[in-house]
């Protein structure tokens, strides 16, 4: 079964779909709030260790998948918290507050994840984790995976579509466009803007456990500033306003290095470890700059909402 | 038995507030009943803060803010709107990112009245809004912004309306067309109207009573009527 697959591709895949859910759930945050979140790869780490941690080190009188369900919804809650505490922190905060709170909150999250050794495995890493099922070989439940996290990830888009049409998105955009003038018009936006950011960093929390499940051994290099680049970089190139803005950046970005380039170019061997890593960097940095010189609002463009509106009220 | 007298729409007693420990405005006693009462004065007199600081935008350093009775001094900004005052401020009055009518629909998400039935009233009022509602706020002209920005205000079905400056940088076009509106908008909804205006002329067409803000301080408050061009003159510095 899956003969046809390639193992790189499955994993390449499984990238394209976490950069994209994470890309989604900034778009909320930059998109429509205008949340300069600079440190998803915070809220992810937090869930990822979080399931890790309780997945390995806690003595579950169940197995899977209840282990897997409790672990999870334990690595969302801890991510939701650390979310109304980041959030709460950068309320009041100008867009540079904000970016270096986040910024800060992520480097933080990946120290306190490389020296509580006792707990996360440091620097060695942590192993132990598994998938919740076994179907038959790895590819298989790979692939499995990579399916179910395919639907959460629909599942978020979903939503985000949703809050593009619903009154919570105008507010959103109302709060993020205006702030003093959405608090005058008797808006909460504090409120507003910490729920949003709870939920969404929550949801990365959950993200961050699938991924810990598709790796299966933890080590802090995969909590490394990359992630937020990477669903930065999609999320600017597709266009932060758009609902598929992530999606379509994050094909183009993602996809195009991690499967394209680096599964089915002939490249010489020694450039994986260290070459290509760089210039996967280098080159998402350049299509950023590129993007923000000659398309600033992205590949899609700004918000449709004149033909949004035209369409849900006909007039 | 006789009813008890309906409280005034604002009470504002030794009111100081101004931003990041400067006092701009230094102690002012005002009322404000079912009238258009004007607030005039030159650039820096205070006018804005005055309103942002009735909004609940800006913290009260001293002093208190009584709205139709009930003490709001301390309420948050959000609770003020519920409450029934509407804010038009004079820069940056519209979401540019939301069309006209989602604008219009921002503003409306308090209140009970059916939005169709707001919104047609806004239309009715402001009839160049209709062609416009489905462009984003960010592409109109300064005078299709305000309109904006005063029927979004609208949505609210506010009992007391505070408006910063509806005309600056206006046509004069639009500057009549405006206070037609707000002589309208008082008259036949029975709105009450702060107006902090720099166009004494125009604003003392419309309103009852006027204050006229010197660096701060009320100069005068005194019925529209009976403002003397002297008084005018030495609340403006001239």
């Amino acid at each position: 079964m899956l003969d046809w697959l390639d193992a790189f591709l499955i994993t390449g895949l499984f990238e394209v779909v976490m950069i994209a859910g994470l890309g989604l759930l900034l778009h909320l945050q930059l998109g429509l709030a205008r949340i300069a979140n600079f440190g998803v790869v915070g809220f992810w780490g937090v869930g990822m260790y979080t399931f890790g941690v309780l997945y390995v080190k806690v003595d579950w009188p169940f197995g899977d998948p209840w282990q897997f369900l409790a672990c999870a919804a334990a690595a969302t809650l801890v991510a939701g918290l650390a979310g109304a505490l980041v959030g709460w922190l950068i309320s009041d905060l100008d867009i540079d507050g904000v970016l270096v709170v986040t910024l800060g909150f992520a480097t933080a999250v990946q120290i306190v994840a490389t020296t509580e050794a006792d707990w996360t495995g440091g620097a060695f890493g942590l192993g132990g984790l598994g998938f919740p099922y076994d179907i038959g070989t790895v590819k298989e439940n790979e692939f499995v995976w990579l399916m179910i996290t395919g639907l959460l990830v629909a599942a978020i888009l979903f939503y985000v579509w949703r809050v593009h049409r619903s009154p919570y998105g105008r507010l959103l955009i109302a709060t993020g466009g205006n702030e003093p003038l959405a608090r005058s018009l008797g808006k909460p936006t504090f409120r507003t803007k910490l729920w949003l950011f709870v939920v969404t960093s929550a949801a990365m929390g959950l993200l961050g456990a699938m991924e810990a499940v598709m790796v299966r051994y933890l080590d802090v290099g995969h909590i490394g500033i990359s992630i937020t680049l990477a669903a930065i970089v999609g999320l600017v190139l597709g266009g932060t306003a758009r609902v598929w803005g992530a999606v379509v950046g994050t094909v183009l970005t993602v996809g195009l290095f991690d499967i394209v380039i680096r599964t089915y170019l002939p490249l010489p061997r020694e450039w994986y470890s260290q070459a290509l890593p760089v210039m996967r960097e280098v080159l998402f940095g350049l299509a950023l700059i590129l993007v923000l010189l000659f398309r600033p609002l992205g590949l899609l463009g700004d918000m449709r909402r004149d033909q949004l509106m035209r369409k849900l009220h006909g007039r | 038995m006789s009813e008890a007298p309906r409280p005034p729409n604002l009470e504002v007693a030794g009111l100081r507030s101004g931003y990041h420990g400067v006092t701009v405005l230094k102690g002012l006693d005002f009322t404000v009943g079912d009238e258009i009462f004007a607030v005039l004065g030159a650039n820096g007199a205070g006018k804005t803060t005055l309103l942002a600081t009735l909004a609940r935008l800006i913290p009260v350093m001293a002093g208190s803010i009584r709205f139709q009775g009930r003490d709001v001094t301390q309420l948050r900004p959000y609770t003020t709107a519920g409450l029934g005052m509407g804010y038009v401020p004079q820069e940056k009055g519209v979401f540019a990112d939301l069309t006209v009518l989602e604008n219009l629909t921002v503003g409306g998400m308090i209140g009970r009245r059916p939005h169709d039935e707001r919104i047609a009233e806004v239309f009715e009022l402001f009839p160049g809004l209709r062609d416009l509602q489905g462009q984003k706020a960010g592409t109109l002209s300064g005078g299709e912004s305000r309109m904006v920005a005063c029927g979004r205000a609208l949505m609210q079905d506010p009992n007391v309306l505070l408006l910063d400056e509806p005309t600056a940088g206006l046509s004069p076009l639009y500057v009549d067309m405006f206070f037609d509106k707000i002589r309208e908008l008082h008259e036949t909804r029975g709105v009450a109207i702060v107006l902090a205006e720099q166009n004494a002329t125009k604003a003392l067409q419309v309103a009852h009573r006027v204050m006229v803000l010197s660096l701060g301080e009320a100069y005068a408050v005194v019925d529209a009527a009976d403002l003397t061009t002297q008084q005018l003159k030495e609340g403006y510095r001239i």
